[in-house]
């Protein structure tokens, strides 16, 4: 599927503002099921950007504005082809978790982060859903998937950035970072590899599946979990809609947990308080072939979290 | 009368640095000893008065030292100098300009390479990525010269047949070098006399070597460039040395707030406006210096640096991410690297070292804990450590259960029946325990500064260094050998 995606993220404060420093992690990134078509990204004030690849392999657009200014924005277009997840055949029983050579690669997959560090709440409800389904591990990973996605509500505003997993898990409501973190944490407490994923998700008229080439949809940047199989490599689960992660799923990139991926991460100097508007607009596109010493600043953070 | 300092001096079956296992005076403190034996106790005390006068007059006024790496607090100075000897130098000294130089390798392969070390499978791939050191923002950042570990304190301690081993490896923002060059100052003016006659190396070119090592490593691009020390400030309990330092090299200290990132590259604001900076010698943590990429509360770092640095505008010193091989379950596999990297053999050992992930090594170490020292990989500076044969029944318990709920998290190593040395315990000398932490520069070269920080267990019977365990200082004099002279050469030439 061919998507055209603009996303865009503004700041705009009450008062003038300094030495803004900034990371946006925007781009699709290329890989098996998703070839990049074209990728650029523009900012307001304009400002000279460094784009890297980092170590999980997402591209990185880091760009400052050190004079004054009252608004920051930046606007990342993208134009990708996305493709279907293919049928999962393989179903490798548990005690295959545990191979060396296996988790020799998962092992930072597998540790407690910031946003995944999970208690005993977290372990006695995946080990009880675990015990439900058989021995393999994808029936252990799509239980655990089911079990968020059905118990879980979907209330913006219910919860915050950083909010410990344990109380996510009893409140059992939030957005789709945090069914994402919750079910990474319980993945994890069972010795299953798990990552967490941004990117954007197609959500044009989904009860009919049947979009026309051209419409231009309003959506935010979402999140979604990677759970790794041995011997089959990695499945694409997206909890907060119940649904793998197909067609309309296009990745950005992945890591242990928000903070590796946060699309647009930076400081600013000021004490002017802003107001954050992220706007992401999909449309499908036609079907093309697969390319290829002064007073210490007052520094303030500025993010823009996932929020769908 | 001289024999009274010495009165009732035992060597308990310890490597004592000055007498050896018969009682003999060793050559190379013959110098000292004699001259000890002239001094009455009135003539000691008055010693002690100038070193006292010394400290005061150098204006050091070490309150609790920071908790990075080691050095606490003051390290109040043993009248009695420490003495090396010209081929026991040599050795050292060659040990760890083979240890720097691979663990150097090691971190450009990681951060900057094609990671040949996991390819070959010589340290395990796991072992490093759930290493807390494994710094993922250092990926791809340029280090001009693989020069990573630019200052490195590598702590050695001398076992009981008088072998030198490494205990730890130091290479973030390893600290103590100010008390080497105060040290030395203060004690060339309380035994002026027997220090004139003894061939001492010279330490006072650090500042120097340390300069010459960070314009170095500056970006290829920078033509004269400016080197700055990047300190947290005047509550950081190491300001003094920080600010020690810049005088020592005659550069600029500032703080992150003196320092503003335009278009990736990074400015000094001075009276005069602006000026470019390219080398930042940095005291600061890594979590604490760039909020965009590491902790976003950090008021102390610079925002916008590990960017400046990835386009290659600045270099970072000590690069960012080096502690991942001062891990100290990496530590386990360094004579490993020096091997792979170097195709040598180690020239200096490590302690004897136990990886508790694995399951026959942790059941080993499980059943003698009470003989053992374990500590947790990442710490430094004594905290958090079990020393078994002091340790009680409880505490032993605790590290137990510690052990098996994180084994990644710890290592143990054998006690090293450390070497003693004459130190002067009110009117008299005790033996005490000793090690060294000789500071190693990676510039152009790999140099070592003759010496180091000798620090003192002033603890009757204790192996703990820390000077938050009570502990002490000497002068660490390396001597010149027949014909050698004192100064390194470049400097003699220059």
């Amino acid at each position: 599927m061919r998507l055209d995606i603009r996303y865009r993220c503004r700041f705009d404060y009450d008062q003038p503002v300094r030495e803004s420093q900034n990371e946006l992690r925007a781009a699709p990134a290329p890989h098996d099921r998703q070839s990049l078509i074209s990728y650029r990204v523009a900012t307001s004030p304009p400002a000279r950007v460094l784009t890297f690849e980092d170590y999980w392999g997402t591209r990185v657009d880091a760009f400052g504005v050190r004079d004054s200014h009252t608004h920051l924005e930046v606007v990342a277009e993208s134009s990708v082809e996305t493709r279907p997840q293919p049928l999962l055949t393989a179903s490798p029983r548990v005690e295959r978790l545990a191979d060396p050579a296996f988790l020799d690669e998962h092992v930072e997959y597998l540790q407690r982060t910031a946003h995944t560090a999970w208690g005993p709440t977290i372990e006695a409800e995946a080990r009880q859903q675990a015990g439900l389904v058989g021995p393999d591990v994808v029936s252990v990973v799509l239980a655990l998937h089911r079990r968020v996605a059905t118990t879980f509500t979907y209330r913006p505003g219910a919860t915050y950035v950083g909010m410990d997993v344990e109380e996510l898990c009893t409140r059992r409501e939030g957005v789709c970072q945090d069914y994402a973190h919750v079910m990474i944490a319980m993945c994890r407490s069972l010795g299953i590899p798990a990552r967490y994923v941004s990117g954007y998700l197609f959500t044009a008229d989904d009860s009919t599946g049947d979009i026309p080439e051209g419409e231009m949809v309003e959506v935010q940047t979402h999140a979604w979990v990677e759970a790794a199989v041995p011997g089959h490599g990695w499945i694409a689960l997206d909890p907060t809609n119940q649904q793998e992660v197909g067609e309309r799923h296009v990745k950005i990139g992945h890591g242990r947990d928000y903070d590796d991926v946060q699309p647009l991460r930076g400081v600013f100097a000021g004490s002017a308080t802003c107001e954050l508007d992220v706007s992401v607009e999909i449309r499908k596109g036609t079907v093309t072939a697969a390319p290829a010493p002064t007073p210490r600043p007052h520094r303030q953070a500025q993010q823009a979290q996932q929020q769908q | 009368m001289g024999q009274d300092l010495f009165d009732g001096y035992a060597t308990d079956g310890f490597y004592d640095e000055l007498l050896t296992a018969d009682g003999e005076v060793r050559p190379h403190y013959r110098a000292l000893y004699d001259k000890l034996a002239t001094f009455s106790h009135e003539e000691l005390a008055r010693r002690e008065r100038l070193r006292d006068a010394a400290f005061r007059s150098a204006g050091i006024t070490f309150t609790v030292y920071g908790e990075e790496e080691g050095v606490e607090r003051t390290f109040p100075m043993d009248l009695l100098p420490r003495i090396i000897p010209a081929d026991e130098w040599a050795h050292i000294e060659a040990g760890l300009v083979q240890r720097v130089t691979a663990l150097n390798r090691f971190l450009d392969d990681l951060y900057l390479g094609e990671r040949a070390v996991l390819h070959d499978n010589v340290v395990p791939r796991w072992l490093l990525t759930s290493s807390a050191g494994f710094c993922r923002q250092a990926f791809g950042v340029p280090v001009p010269h693989g020069a990573h570990c630019l200052v490195a304190g590598i702590d050695l301690v001398r076992d009981a047949d008088g072998t030198y081993r490494v205990l730890e490896d130091n290479l973030r923002n390893p600290s103590g070098i100010s008390y080497v060059l105060e040290n030395r100052a203060a004690m060339t003016r309380v035994l002026p006399v027997v220090f004139g006659q003894s061939r001492v190396r010279p330490v006072d070119h650090y500042g120097a070597s340390l300069l010459r090592a960070l314009r170095h490593v500056a970006p290829p691009a920078a033509g004269d460039p400016t080197v700055v020390v990047l300190t947290p400030g005047v509550y950081n309990s190491a300001y003094f040395e920080h600010a020690f330092l810049a005088r020592q090299m005659g550069v600029e200290l500032v703080e992150g707030r003196d320092l503003v990132i335009d278009e990736h590259v990074v400015y000094m604001r001075t009276t005069r406006g602006l000026q470019r900076v390219d080398v930042i010698y940095r005291r600061i943590d890594d979590d604490f210096l760039d909020p965009v990429v590491f902790r976003q509360d950090s008021m102390l770092g610079v925002p916008g640096l590990m960017a400046a640095a990835r386009a290659g505008n600045v270099t970072v010193a000590n690069a960012v991410g080096n502690g991942v091989a001062d891990d100290k379950a990496v530590y386990a596999f360094v004579p490993e690297l020096i091997r792979y990297y170097l195709g040598e053999e180690p020239i200096l050992p490590n302690v004897e070292t136990y990886l508790l992930w694995d399951a026959d090594q942790r059941a080993g170490v499980l059943d003698r804990l009470g003989e053992l020292v374990v500590k947790p990989v990442a710490e430094s500076g004594g905290y958090g450590m079990l020393i078994g044969p002091a340790a009680t029944d409880a505490e032993i318990a605790e590290f137990r259960a510690r052990i098996e709920a994180d084994p990644r998290n710890y290592i143990a190593q054998e006690v090293v029946s450390l070497s003693r040395h004459p130190t002067l315990i009110d009117d008299h000398l005790e033996g005490r325990h000793i090690d060294l932490r000789p500071f190693v520069l990676t510039g152009e070269r790999v140099e070592v500064i003759p010496g180091g920080l000798t620090r003192v267990a002033l603890r009757r019977g204790s192996l703990v260094v820390n000077s938050s365990q009570g502990g002490g200082s000497k002068d660490t004099w390396v001597l010149a050998g027949e014909g050698q002279p004192l100064e390194p050469a470049e400097e003699a030439a220059s």
